[in-house]
């Protein structure tokens, strides 16, 4: 890495430096065509102070002009003949051109080169940036359950515990392993999302049926923070998503969802869906701590925690709702949350691209 | 030293599992513990109870725990706080005690070192507070100034009514116990502080200059709070008479 960045640094000063130079080769090449015609010009000059001294000498014009091609004699004085003058003219004209074109040729490929490599260097230096400020914020993450689970191993050894007393203490170790396990994953996701790296499939799901099943694996966790969860799904609606993705997007809804009503004690949330045209919209509306409305953009963004609480033994990692925005990008759909405000309730809403329905929906 | 039975400890952390494990082991200490998860909370509780000591997270829900601790001060909340924090750069130590913390511990920490800390912070207290319980020791007069231990007050010679920080004022009574003693900058960190919680020495420095402002006459050239170059400071109750100047090359008065 740093080896490869010396290597651009140094091709980068070359470029420089060649450019420097070439743009100094041709400002001499151009004053030397320069040179070269004004040293032909004194020359022809000569020959024709020696025309006029033959021709005031006596000689005839004829004679003079025989040894002197490059002059002309009108009326007793000699003069550069005007093919002369011209050839001169259109000699120097030809070099500064040719060295005008050459010279801005080789001066755009050097620019140009310059401009790569150091739009290069820069997405670079952005890159490491971003990837030291999400280190930063990934280690401070995982400070919280390391801590919890550092001070529980340090109680067990500083104390004699009963063996109920253990028990709890081991729990909240095993549970802060779970929750560090669960938030390398979703690290993982969103690096991996970030980079564009995921193929997504497009196939008609039946999103009824979707939400259903997917409620139904968070029905008990709901029931104990006394969250109902309704879903109010026309059947035969649907989507052109990707199956996994969308289990994602739905899930991580839902999940927030509950944490925001969890803290409130309790409360509803409804899954609502509707097609609209070319778009199937699906709301997940809940009763729970709600946000400023201002704030709605910024929940997509990475790290973003504006209730770190959660529900008791939920934990955000600040990473779940930027997945959802990245996964709904690359399925063409998008995402949005609106809350009237703190302690108001929040929704949030996806669309994905309709699907006609499969002929023989299994 | 044996901690008195059923001081009151404050937790305010919002990770279930955190406070839980703090609480638990306070409360093996034989302080009584309230914990609460966020810091509107903490700053209600507060209004209505007091404790012997705050354990303050920062990254709190609703109010976070920078401004939950300058909001304590501003009332005139004097309760010591432990910050406890995942975030550890110095930068943000800094912050935490000129939010007026008291103490800066990072995440993950030792326990031992907490309840080490915790200790230390209540010992610093216990001290001053004793130190301040009589008539005679609860009141410094000296050079027209009069200060209030008890209710980090003070009056200046020239009538301006001075609130104290908590830190101002046992920095005043450590240098009031050795009157005309020199007492280096090191004793006054540990004594105030607890000795590595501040990256400088200067930070004692800054202290005094505040000091020098609200009660010396001149306080560019002081005549109570005196600097001894390379060591520390010496307190005079009765102040400088002579017209020496003094170690640092100030002029005299």
């Amino acid at each position: 890495m740093k080896a490869a960045r010396v290597f651009q640094l140094a091709v980068l000063a070359l470029a420089v430096v060649s450019a420097v130079q070439a743009g100094y080769w041709l400002f001499d090449l151009r004053s030397n065509a320069i040179e070269k015609v004004q040293s032909a010009r004194t020359l022809y000059q000569q020959q024709i102070e020696a025309a006029q001294a033959l021709l005031d000498g006596g000689a005839s014009a004829d004679r003079v002009q025989h040894l002197l091609p490059g002059v002309v004699v009108v009326g007793g004085r000699a003069s550069l003949a005007p093919d002369v003058d011209r050839m001169l003219l259109a000699e120097e004209h030809k070099r500064i051109n040719q060295y005008a074109w050459e010279g801005a040729f080789f001066l755009l490929a050097l620019a140009l080169c310059i401009a790569v490599i150091s739009r290069a260097l820069r997405a670079e230096a952005k890159v490491l940036q971003e990837q030291d400020s999400f280190l930063a914020l990934v280690s401070h993450q995982f400070k919280t359950p390391l801590a919890s689970l550092q001070l529980s191993l340090e109680t067990m050894a500083l104390r004699p515990l009963s063996p109920d007393q253990s028990g709890t203490l081991i729990d909240r170790m095993l549970s802060d392993l779970a929750r560090m396990e669960a938030m390398v994953t979703q690290i993982l996701e969103s690096v991996r999302l970030e980079r564009g790296r995921v193929d997504l499939r497009k196939e008609p799901i039946e999103i009824a049926g979707a939400v259903t099943r997917i409620v139904a694996h968070l029905e008990e966790r709901a029931k104990r923070e006394r969250v109902s969860i309704s879903i109010e799904i026309p059947r035969g609606i649907y989507v052109l998503a990707d199956p996994l993705a969308m289990d994602v997007v739905v899930r991580n809804l839902l999940e927030n969802a509950i944490a925001a009503v969890a803290p409130v004690g309790g409360g509803t949330i409804v899954v609502a869906g509707r097609r609209i045209d070319a778009e199937v919209e699906l709301s997940v509306r809940d009763s729970g701590v709600g946000f400023k409305p201002a704030d709605g953009a910024r929940l997509f963004e990475k790290f973003t925690r504006l209730h770190p609480g959660g529900g008791s033994g939920y934990y955000g990692t600040g990473l779940g709702l930027f997945i959802v925005r990245r996964l709904m990008q690359l399925a063409g759909g998008r995402v949005s949350a609106h809350s009237e405000g703190v302690g108001r309730g929040a929704q949030f809403t996806l669309a994905w691209p309709a699907a006609q329905p499969e002929p023989t929906p299994s | 030293m044996t901690t008195p039975p059923a001081t009151a400890v404050l937790v305010v952390e919002d990770d279930p599992h955190l406070a839980a494990g703090v609480a638990e082991n306070l409360r093996a200490e034989g302080y009584s513990v309230h914990a609460v998860t966020d810091g509107q909370q903490a700053l209600d509780w507060l209004q209505g109870s007091q404790c012997a000591l705050i354990v303050l997270d920062v990254m709190l829900p609703r109010v976070d725990g920078f401004t939950v601790c300058r909001t304590l001060r501003e009332r005139g909340d004097n309760t010591p706080v432990l910050f406890l924090t995942a975030r550890g750069d110095p930068a943000d130590r800094v912050r935490g005690l000129e939010a007026g913390g008291d103490d800066y511990l990072a995440k993950p920490f030792h326990l031992q070192e907490f309840l080490l800390r915790v200790r230390a912070i209540l010992r610093r207290w216990d001290w001053y507070r004793s130190a301040s319980a009589t008539p005679a020791s609860a009141v410094l007069r000296f050079g027209g100034n009069e200060v209030d231990f008890r209710a980090f007050r003070a009056q200046s010679w020239n009538g301006a009514q001075q609130e104290l920080t908590e830190k101002e004022a046992m920095i005043l009574k450590v240098l009031a116990e050795h009157p005309g003693e020199i007492v280096s900058r090191e004793d006054l960190l540990e004594r105030v502080w607890g000795y590595d919680v501040f990256p400088s020495t200067r930070t004692v420095d800054n202290f005094i200059l505040r000091l020098r402002k609200m009660f010396e006459h001149d306080p560019a050239n002081p005549r109570h709070f005196l600097t001894v170059w390379g060591v520390g400071y010496r307190f005079l109750i009765d102040g400088e008479t002579g017209a020496r100047p003094t170690p640092r090359g100030e002029a005299a008065p």
